[in-house]
C-alpha cells in the first residue's frame, strides 16, 4: 500500500468502517511510515476533541449575537465598496498605453506565471519527507517575498499545533495518574523529563540558528514522541 | 525450636511467592499468516516463531494480577491489557511467552518493559514502548519492521528483505542493527546529539555524513529497502550479520 492510498483509507479506518483485510493492510502501513502514523494521529486526536463534552464549552456564549455582529460587519463592507465604485465610475480613463507600459506589463505577467508554476510544480514533487534537504536560496526568497510559507513559518505552525495536542493530553494525564502505580509515574516522569530535555535542546539550536532543518526536524518528532507518551498513558 | 522455625519461614516465603504470581495459559489454531496483536501494561513480552499451526500464550500474573481476555477474530489474535484493565489503580507486571508460527506478523506493544521477538518472518514485525524497555528482535525476516522506545536500546538481528520498510526510534540508548551485507537498502540514520554512527563494514563511496555529521545518507546495493534510523540521545551502529 502506497501513502496516497492509506492516507485516502484513514478517516474510514478510524471509523472501523474498513474491511478486514483492507484493515490489516492500512495498520502495516502505519506501522512503518512515519508521516502517515502522524496524519492518522492528528486524525483520530480531532476525533477524540470531537468526542469529548468540551466543545461544548468553546462555543461562543451567544451564537445569534456573534452571527448578527458577522452579518452588520459584511453588510458594511459590501455599501462602502458600492460607494467606492459609484465615486469611481463619473471619471472616465483613457485606455491608451505606451510601448513601455505595454512591455512593463507582459514582463510583469510573465514573471509571476513563472514564479507560480514553479512553486506549483515544488510542491507537487515535494512527496518525500524522510530525507530533509536545506531550502534553495530561491526558495528562501519567495518566502521571504510571501509567496511561500518559509520552513521557520511552518514549523512555527506544526509546533503551535502540537503543543495545542500536548496541553489536551497533558490535562487528561493530570486528571488519571493519581490512579497509576508508583513505579508507573516514576517511569513516565523520567521519560517525559527526557524527551523534555531533548525539546528543549532543539529549540536552544533553533534560536541561534532558526536554517538549521535537521533540529527542526528532529524537535518535530520529539514532540510527536512526547504527544504518544501522553497519549498512551492517558488511557492507563 | 529455631530449625523449626527456619523451615516455617522458608516454607512460607515459598508459599507466598507462589500465590504471588499466577499463570495464564491458552492455545488457539492458526493460519500461517496469523496476526498477534498485543498491548501490554507493564512486563516483559517474549514472542517466538516455531514449525506449529498453533499460537500458545503463557502469562505470568504478577499481584494484583490483571484481567486478560484474548480474542481471536478473522485471523488475528487480540490481547489488550490496557483495555481490559482500564480504570484500575493496582495492576501487576504481565510477562508474556507467546509462541507463533514463523510467517505470523506480530504486533506488540506495552507501556513499560522489555519486548523480545525472534525467528518471525511474516509480513510486519512492530515493536513499541510507550516508555522505557529494551527491545530486542532476533532471528527475523518480516517485510515491515519497526521498533519505537523512549529510554532503552534497540537490537535488530535479521534480514533485509527487498521493497520491505526498517523503522527504528528511540530518544535515549543504543541502536544496533546486524543485517546480512548484501543487503539492498536506503538508508537515513540520525543521531543528532551524539554524531556517533558507525556504519561498519556497510561504510561505502555512496554513504555520506550530512549536517555536520549528524546524519548519514546513503545506499548499499541496489537500495531497494528503506532503512530508517533515528536516534535522538545514542548512538547508532551496524555490524555485519
Amino acid at each position: 500500500m502506497n501513502c496516497e492510498h492509506c492516507q485516502e483509507l484513514i478517516s474510514v479506518y478510524l471509523d472501523n468502517e474498513l474491511e478486514q483485510e483492507v484493515s490489516m493492510s492500512v495498520q502495516t502501513h502505519l506501522a512503518v511510515c512515519a508521516p502517515c502514523a502522524k496524519m492518522c494521529e492528528d486524525f483520530a486526536m480531532i476525533l477524540d476533541f470531537c468526542d469529548l463534552d468540551e466543545t461544548e464549552h468553546s462555543l461562543p456564549p451567544n451564537s445569534k449575537a456573534l452571527w448578527c455582529r458577522i452579518n452588520n460587519l459584511i453588510e458594511t463592507e459590501i455599501s462602502s465598496e458600492l460607494s467606492h465604485k459609484v465615486k469611481e465610475e463619473p471619471a472616465k480613463r483613457s485606455w491608451q498605453f505606451s510601448f513601455a507600459q505595454v512591455f512593463a506589463s507582459i514582463l510583469g505577467i510573465a514573471l509571476v506565471s513563472s514564479l507560480l508554476t514553479v512553486v506549483g510544480i515544488k510542491n507537487y514533487s515535494a512527496g518525500d519527507v524522510s530525507v530533509n534537504t536545506a531550502p534553495s536560496l530561491f526558495d528562501r526568497a519567495l518566502g521571504k517575498i510571501g509567496i511561500i510559507e518559509t520552513p521557520q513559518q511552518t514549523r512555527e505552525n506544526r509546533v503551535k499545533e502540537q503543543q495545542s495536542a500536548i496541553d489536551y493530553w497533558n490535562k487528561r494525564v493530570a486528571a488519571k495518574r493519581a490512579n497509576w502505580a508508583a513505579n508507573l509515574r516514576e517511569a513516565f516522569d523520567r521519560n517525559l523529563n527526557e524527551i523534555d530535555q531533548t525539546v528543549f535542546e532543539y529549540n536552544r539550536i533553533l534560536q541561534e540558528n532558526p536554517d538549521d532543518d535537521l533540529s527542526g526536524e528532529m524537535l518535530d518528532s520529539a514532540l510527536n514522541e512526547k504527544m504518544a507518551l501522553l497519549r498512551e498513558f492517558s488511557e492507563l | 525450636m529455631l530449625l523449626l522455625s527456619v523451615v516455617f519461614f522458608f516454607a512460607s516465603s515459598g508459599t507466598l511467592e507462589v500465590s504471588a504470581q499466577k499463570k495464564f495459559s491458552r492455545i488457539y489454531p492458526a493460519s500461517k499468516n496469523v496476526r498477534l496483536q498485543l498491548t501490554n501494561r507493564t512486563g516483559t513480552v517474549t514472542v517466538e516463531g516455531w514449525d506449529k499451526d498453533e499460537i500458545n500464550i503463557s502469562a505470568y500474573l504478577e499481584a494484583p494480577a490483571a484481567n486478560i481476555e484474548p480474542q481471536s477474530l478473522s485471523g488475528t489474535i487480540y490481547i489488550n491489557l490496557v483495555k481490559d484493565n482500564q480504570g484500575r489503580t493496582e495492576v501487576g507486571n504481565v510477562n508474556f511467552l507467546i509462541k507463533v508460527p514463523y510467517s505470523a506478523s506480530v504486533d506488540i506493544e506495552t507501556r513499560m518493559g522489555n519486548l523480545n521477538v525472534s525467528s518471525v518472518r511474516g509480513g510486519l514485525v512492530r515493536a513499541h514502548i510507550s516508555s522505557e524497555g529494551d527491545i530486542t528482535l532476533t532471528n527475523i525476516g518480516a517485510d515491515n519492521v519497526a521498533a519505537e522506545n523512549v529510554i532503552g536500546d534497540i537490537f535488530y538481528d535479521g534480514g533485509v528483505q527487498s521493497g520491505g520498510n526498517y523503522r527504528f526510534t528511540s530518544t535515549r540508548g543504543n541502536i544496533n542493527l546486524r543485517i546480512p551485507l548484501n543487503s539492498s537498502f536506503k538508508l537515513v540514520a540520525t543521531a543528532p546529539s551524539t554524531r556517533s554512527i558507525s556504519l561498519g563494514d556497510f561504510g561505502n563511496s555512496s554513504m555520506k555524513f550530512v549536517s555536520d555529521g549528524r546524519r548519514v545518507v546513503g545506499q548499499n546495493g541496489d537500495g531497494s529497502a528503506t532503512i530508517s534510523v533515528t536516534n535522538q540521545r545514542g548512538s547508532i551502529s551496524f555490524i555485519r550479520r
